[in-house]
């Protein structure tokens, strides 16, 4: 149905769009916007999110950013097609993600998930080119087109000297520098990060920052990733929405959404902000309790829901 | 290196299709698996009510006068021989095979030939079958522990195979197809009970628990009423695999669904490796994990249910052989898959000579020397291996 769309690689995109196809890769700016999401777990009793509208800016990246449970994973899920929402619609270059075939929404739209396995004795070689799976036919084998964004990714990701090394032996950075090498081999026009530096040591959360600043910086792809530091999400982001109890508080540049007001209202903390070369920095003084008065001035938006631990 | 220059990495991995993944140690295994299919062989072969050595046996085997005789092999392959004249007429394809003998042989040949061979050609269909079977249901279900028998298979066959014997006697020559109809008809039912918004690994084995628990009950209900020693046997021979009386008819039963099985499983080794990423990423992939997790499972169903056909329900092979190839080529399903064509036959094949003339002349059930050497084996892995179950 929509296969001929989808193998045009993001034609349809610039018509919708009016973008101009300037970039010399063959990456279009592609949008993506959930319209009006509600999303449910089979396993939880209400909605996690419930009828919230966003958009990723095409060729841009947008952080997600909140507390624990707060839903950022759960609205990352049903942006990626893993979560079929209960109500409202994803838009995919203007497409709904659920008329476009399960390939067709693969060769467009890349997603690295929290926790990622794989049977320990796969070389990373092997592993980067599962990316490439959306791209062949049952029968195909690889194309020189497959080498090349195989070793595009590979490079981009800066993993070339594990190349051939088991990801049963890798160290849990080496492993998700694997694991995003395979996502960016699948070669999409967007690219959802679900916490990618969480549980990496520090050399391996810059390795990994520096990834996605150069896809910033230097590619079309448009990316929307999930982050649990607020600073990085600040560093990285063209923009940021912050999430609350499946709630969006904020939306808007780093410099707009990351103020001590946001962070009392969402993270419940008091802190300190100021602006730097690279970007707001928090300076964090303590936790924020129920009953804290509140110093901005409290328009009582903030709810005290229990149930927002079912989120994570 | 990612300085390696494209076209350098290019020319290497051009070849890099499901079949140029053959490296030192899946060759090392395919040979050493075929050495052992022959000597096994071999063996069966020569010995017997009527003895021969292994050098006469050798000859009979490779008299280039029938090795190479089309009208033999049509006979044993086709039943019969191919009427060119009707060849080019469809309409007429009800009689495309007629009645032929098989040409005058001496009686050593016959033997070999006749009675002999087909029951090796039967294990090695087997072992296959239930090698490769075994090596999808432990993807499919992200389980090291699987078995071709896993999601009911073996209950389901079982049950009709008691069924037919005890109740149906009248049916006993449809015995074989009854039985893997029955076991895909298990299949069939512990998929349905799984099922809710789709499936996942552990509802599946678990519907198969229930499925295999209820039917084995039944089955074993079955032997109850049971009023002949004879009728017992044969229930026990079924129902624990045996190559016993195995013909040429078990051959031409079995050899077009093994064709077909291992064709697809060999072509869907990408799919099972992908499967093996965790349904997540599978999914973000583009799979459509619940179509492909199916067709697989069907896949394994028709293999084992091959098997079952022609030599009952033989246990252990699918559960071991895959562990065997896994520790040797590691789990690459290229090289699985194909490992697992090569070694089944050689552990069935191995087997099969310990069942017929361990305790000569009485033959036992081969299903019973598979069990033996298996429980071993995996107690041997258990103790080398820290973690086992995930694979």
């Amino acid at each position: 149905m929509s296969q001929n769309h989808a193998k045009t690689n993001g034609t349809g995109a610039e018509n919708t769009n009016g973008a101009v196809g300037e970039s010399p890769s063959n990456h279009s700016e592609a949008s993506l916007t959930g319209e009006d999401l509600v999303l449910t777990y089979p396993s939880s009793d209400g909605p996690i999110i419930d009828g919230e509208t966003i958009t990723a800016e095409p060729g841009a990246v947008t952080a997600l950013v909140g507390p624990n449970g707060s839903g950022k994973s759960t609205l990352l899920k049903g942006l990626a097609n893993q979560l079929t929402p209960e109500a409202g619609s994803v838009l995919l270059d203007g497409e709904d993600i659920q008329t476009l075939g399960t390939k067709a929404i693969a060769r467009k739209l890349g997603l690295l998930s929290q926790e990622s396995t794989s049977p320990n004795s796969i070389s990373v070689e092997d592993l980067v080119y599962h990316g490439r799976y959306p791209h062949r036919g049952f029968f195909e084998s690889v194309t020189e087109e497959d080498e090349a964004a195989v070793d595009r990714a590979i490079d981009l990701a800066g993993c070339g000297h594990l190349r051939d090394r088991e990801v049963g032996s890798l160290s849990g950075g080496q492993k998700q520098l694997a694991w995003i090498a395979m996502v960016l081999a699948q070669d999409t026009d967007v690219l959802l990060l679900d916490e990618p530096t969480t549980f990496l040591d520090l050399h391996h959360q810059l390795e990994v920052m520096e990834i996605i600043e150069t896809l910033r910086d230097e590619s079309d792809i448009t990316i929307v990733v999930v982050l649990h530091d607020i600073e990085q999400a600040a560093r990285l982001a063209d923009q940021m929405v912050a999430l609350k109890s499946g709630a969006i508080q904020a939306h808007g540049t780093p410099e707009e959404v990351v103020t001590e007001r946001l962070l009392a209202d969402v993270f419940e903390i008091e802190a300190e902000v100021s602006a730097t070369a690279h970007g707001p920095r928090i300076n964090p003084i303590r936790a924020r309790h129920d009953g804290d008065e509140h110093d901005a001035d409290d328009d009582g938006t903030e709810t005290d829901r229990t149930e927002e631990v079912v989120a994570e | 290196m990612a300085s390696k220059t494209p076209s350098a990495t290019g020319a290497w991995s051009r070849a890099r299709t499901w079949l140029g993944h053959i490296d030192g140690s899946l060759l090392a295994l395919c040979l050493g698996s075929l050495v052992v299919v022959f000597a096994g062989g071999l063996i069966q072969v020569s010995f017997g009510a009527f003895s021969m050595t292994i050098l006469e046996a050798w000859q009979a085997v490779f008299d280039p006068d029938i090795l190479f005789d089309l009208q033999v092999w049509q006979v044993l392959l086709l039943g019969g021989q191919i009427n060119p004249d009707v060849l080019l007429n469809p309409l007429a394809w009800d009689s495309l095979i007629v009645d032929a003998s098989l040409p005058e042989m001496n009686k050593r040949s016959l033997i070999v030939w006749n009675i002999r061979l087909p029951r090796v050609l039967v294990g090695v269909l087997v072992g296959m079958n239930l090698a490769v079977s075994g090596a999808i249901f432990q993807a499919v279900t992200r389980n090291e522990l699987a078995s071709p028998f896993i999601l009911g298979v073996s209950s389901g066959a079982g049950l009709m195979i008691l069924l037919t014997l005890v109740v149906f006697s009248g049916l006993s020559t449809l015995l074989p197809l009854i039985a893997s109809a029955g076991g895909a008809v298990a299949f069939l039912i512990v998929y349905a009970i799984a099922w809710k918004n789709g499936t996942s690994p552990v509802r599946l084995v678990l519907a198969g628990v229930i499925v295999s628990t209820v039917f084995g009950s039944l089955q074993t209900a079955m032997f109850f009423f049971a009023d002949d020693i004879g009728i017992v046997q044969s229930a026990i021979a079924w129902t624990t695999g045996s190559l016993t009386g195995t013909d040429w008819e078990q051959v031409r039963m079995a050899l077009p669904w093994t064709v077909v099985a291992m064709g697809l499983s060999l072509f869907s080794s990408r799919q099972l490796n992908v499967l093996l990423l965790g349904e997540n990423t599978a999914r973000s992939l583009g799979m459509s994990v619940e179509k492909v997790r199916f067709a697989l499972s069907g896949v394994a169903v028709l293999a084992a249910s091959a098997s079952i056909a022609v030599a009952g329900i033989v246990g252990f092979i699918g559960l071991i052989v895959p562990h065997m190839v896994r520790n040797i080529v590691g789990s690459d399903y290229r090289k699985l898959v194909v490992g697992c064509v090569f070694a089944g036959p050689a552990l069935m094949v191995g087997a099969d000579v310990g069942a017929r003339l361990a305790m000569n002349p009485t033959q036992i059930p081969v299903g019973i020397v598979t069990g033996l050497v298996g429980g071993p084996y995996f107690l041997y892995l258990m103790r080398k291996q820290q973690e086992m179950g995930e694979i």
